[in-house]
């Protein structure tokens, strides 16, 4: 029942795949066609969406845009190295029961396992409390960074993914009434396993072109010229096709904007570049074989 | 529900149309199980293919899982719908930008070297897979004395029939790296830290007192290897030994993995990790295609760190690499990346089957660049020169401090600095000393 109606919720806000495009726009978040058929098809089939791509291309803020559009709550787990169900799924109030105990023994009443293994007693983590959303939509929630977490983590998530449900053995298994609308994103430091790709839809995001490079990052520093963005598109595009050990990303294109705006800067040249290039280079070396090259080649016309 | 529906005004029966397409995906190598393709035909019936360009990325969106699988993908889509009809083209960056895919399509087989011309592939896989046959049924015991003078002599002396042999003694060894502590805890009974959840628990039993309390302490892992093994023309008789070896390494525990280079850099780990050694062979010999060509080892471990090593699969781990050091690149590019790679990993060792010989000196260009990173450099050139590599892939050793002296003490996992060691091990070929000067200051050895 409920389920229905969440599914009919999204059927009506998102009916065809030019208006999640539109509406993701709406946002200020710009999809291309592969993208959008993907997002689209992890919202009404439904299924998980992995999306995977260079470090700053706008994985995390894809899950962040769909929230938005939804008018939802996003839940966000971050994963890391040994984050296991305590941190991701629920936890017991210890303290609480401990009390519990001491307070009926006090009062002379006798207090059985089920009593101190009931709702009260549970510390909601972001997992349950994406699956437990009262709706009328479903929440977003944002597995960042699964290949961080180790594999046993994985196998873990596998019944949330198929199922939209955890299994809580003192409790049972918890189904959600509003399944959530599942994103996980990856950097690929280690592969996935199959098991949990099975259960995804796959999508690998590119660098954008300059142009739509320009228009993302003119979105999201208002104000900023437009030959002033151009020129940060193209330099940005150079030095991902240069010899760098982290190739900038589309943050770092727009922090990179922002303080140009900050400083006042109205062209890029070798010496406005020179002082501002550790807000798109974070290496050391990189700066340096940038440096090496030719500033002036980052905005040369070609 | 409508079950047509229309691409470029050809009408199609869905059902067919799915179970026909995703056969051929599927008879291409894409992993597509039928699960998928019935999500593929409800994704047909959602989105409502106008386009050829929309049916691409719906099909894509549903029935790709990894980003390696693009390409095969894309061959058996536009043999199927025609190659780029459409009035706009394809997403142009998605090509470009993309990773290079790790794994080949299936119809690209490896080139064969003149040499290999009547075998008609590299020429230890059949030889390996006919000689198996043949030596085990001709004498199914092999006789100690037989193992013992097979695991002295070099492997580019190595007959056929011996390599079969030599797979025995292979997946003898043992290969295991130094342990390291993870931020995962397990129950013990002597760990240092309480486990409020299991003694509480357990409490109840007992009124609510935590009469028994329980433990835990930090999970104890294994670090994880990794094998960059030059698979160029100069290292071709070893390169059939190797493998083999290569392949017990994986198939001794699930944290290794294994590259292979000579012009570009493939990753084997899959293919290797099959239950049956003559098969993950011969998948090798597939995957990689630049067997027996140039080596440019600088280009390898650029790409490994860049697309690997940097994003965590260096990180803290044992690597090992199998190379003579002939390098037709320039060096200063393999010192580059081997800096970079000495700062990830956490032991770097590199065998190379040429030191055994008497008249040796570091002169390959690769070798000499490379030198200052090594933590250790050994043979290998035999079976018995295996072993010290074996061994030297399980000591603690390394740059970084043994915590609390010798013994198999896990080490806490420190990313701090590389803190020069006085008194490691090294095991340096004589006739020159380690040159680690340059980056750890104060560097001693115990000779």
């Amino acid at each position: 029942m409920s389920a229905d109606e969440a599914a009919g919720e999204i059927r009506r806000l998102v009916p065809d795949v030019e208006t999640l495009a539109q509406r993701l726009a709406g946002v200020d978040y710009l999809v291309d066609e592969g993208l959008a058929t993907s997002m689209f098809l992890s919202l009404r089939l439904p299924q998980p969406l992995l999306l995977e791509g260079e470090a700053g291309v706008g994985k995390t803020e894809a899950a962040k845009a769909l929230a938005s559009i939804l008018e939802t709550p996003l839940v966000r787990l971050q994963c890391y190295e040994g984050i296991d169900a305590a941190e991701a799924l629920y936890e017991w109030n210890y303290p609480r029961q401990l009390l519990s105990i001491r307070l009926a023994e006090s009062q002379g009443e006798s207090l059985g396992e089920e009593d101190l293994f009931g709702p009260d007693y549970l510390i909601r983590r972001p997992l349950l409390r994406a699956l437990e959303h009262p709706g009328p939509r479903p929440a977003v929630l944002l597995v960042d960074e699964i290949d961080r977490a180790d594999d046993d983590f994985e196998a873990f998530l596998l019944e949330l993914l198929a199922e939209a449900a955890v299994t809580i053995p003192e409790l049972g298994t918890v189904r959600a009434t509003h399944p959530p609308a599942i994103v996980l994103t990856s950097n690929r430091t280690r592969d996935l396993h199959d098991a949990v790709k099975r259960r995804c839809l796959y999508h690998w995001i590119p660098y954008p072109t300059p142009e739509r490079e320009v228009e993302i990052v003119r979105r999201r520093v208002k104000g900023a010229s437009e030959t002033l963005a151009v020129q940060v598109a193209n330099a940005v595009s150079r030095m991902r096709h240069s010899d760098v050990q982290k190739p900038p990303g589309i943050a770092e294109a727009i922090d990179w904007l922002a303080a140009l705006e900050l400083l006042g800067v109205e062209t890029l040249d070798a010496g406005t570049m020179d002082r501002t290039l550790g807000t798109v280079l974070k290496y050391e070396e990189d700066q340096e074989v940038i440096r090496a090259a030719g500033l002036e080649e980052l905005v040369r016309n070609k | 529900m409508s079950r047509e529906f229309r691409v470029s005004s050809v009408e199609l029966d869905l059902p067919p149309f799915v179970g026909a397409f995703s056969r051929r995906l599927h008879e291409a190598g894409l992993p597509i199980t039928p699960a998928r393709a019935a999500d593929f035909a409800r994704a047909l019936t959602l989105v409502e293919p106008i386009s050829r360009r929309r049916l691409y990325w719906t099909a894509r969106g549903v029935l790709v899982t990894d980003q390696s699988q693009v390409k095969t993908f894309d061959s058996v889509f536009f043999a199927v719908f025609g190659h780029r009809l459409d009035d706009k083209p394809f997403e142009p960056e998605t090509t470009e930008s993309a990773p290079p895919t790790e794994e080949q399509p299936s119809d690209l087989r490896p080139p064969t070297s003149s040499g290999e011309a009547e075998h008609g592939r590299p020429s230890w896989s059949r030889a390996g897979g006919a000689a198996d046959e043949e030596g085990e049924e001709a004498q199914p015991q092999l006789i100690a004395s037989d193992e013992e003078r097979l695991a002295s002599k070099s492997f580019d002396a190595l007959e056929p029939g011996e390599l079969a042999q030599l797979y025995h003694l292979m997946s003898s060894l043992e290969v295991a790296t130094p342990v390291r502590r993870t931020r995962r805890h397990v129950t013990s009974r002597h760990g240092a830290k309480i486990d409020m959840r299991r003694t509480l628990r357990g409490s109840l039993r007992s009124g609510g007192d935590p009469v028994h309390l329980r433990h835990r302490e930090r999970r104890i892992k294994r670090r994880r290897l990794v094998m960059l093994c030059d698979i160029s023309g100069s290292m071709e008789p070893y390169a059939r030994a190797y493998l083999q070896f290569l392949t017990s390494a994986v198939g001794s525990g699930p944290n290794a993995e294994v590259f292979v280079f000579a012009t570009r850099l493939t990753r084997l780990t899959r293919a290797l990790s099959s239950r049956n050694p003559e098969r993950a062979i011969q998948r090798a010999a597939q995957a990689a295609p630049d067997w027996s060509s140039g080596t440019r080892i600088g280009d390898a471990l650029k790409e490994f760190n860049d697309r690997h090593g940097r994003r965590g699969m260096a990180r803290g781990a044992v690597i090992v690499i199998l190379s003579d050091g002939w390098e037709r690149g320039d060096p200063a590019l393999v010192a580059r990346e081997m800096e970079r790679l000495s700062r990830l990993a956490r032991k770097i060792i590199w065998v190379n089957p040429r030191i055994a010989a008497s008249a040796f000196t570091p002169s390959a260009g690769g070798m000499a660049a490379a030198l200052p990173y090594i933590d250790e450099l050994v043979s290998g050139h035999s079976f018995a020169a295996l072993r010290a590599v074996v061994q030297a892939i399980g000591e603690v050793g390394g740059r970084r401090p043994e915590v609390g002296g010798a013994g198999p003490e896990p080490v806490e996992e420190d990313w701090a600095s590389a803190e020069p060691v006085a008194g490691s091990s090294v095991a340096m070929p004589s006739g020159y000393g380690p040159s680690r000067g340059n980056t750890t200051p104060g560097w001693v050895t115990d000779e």
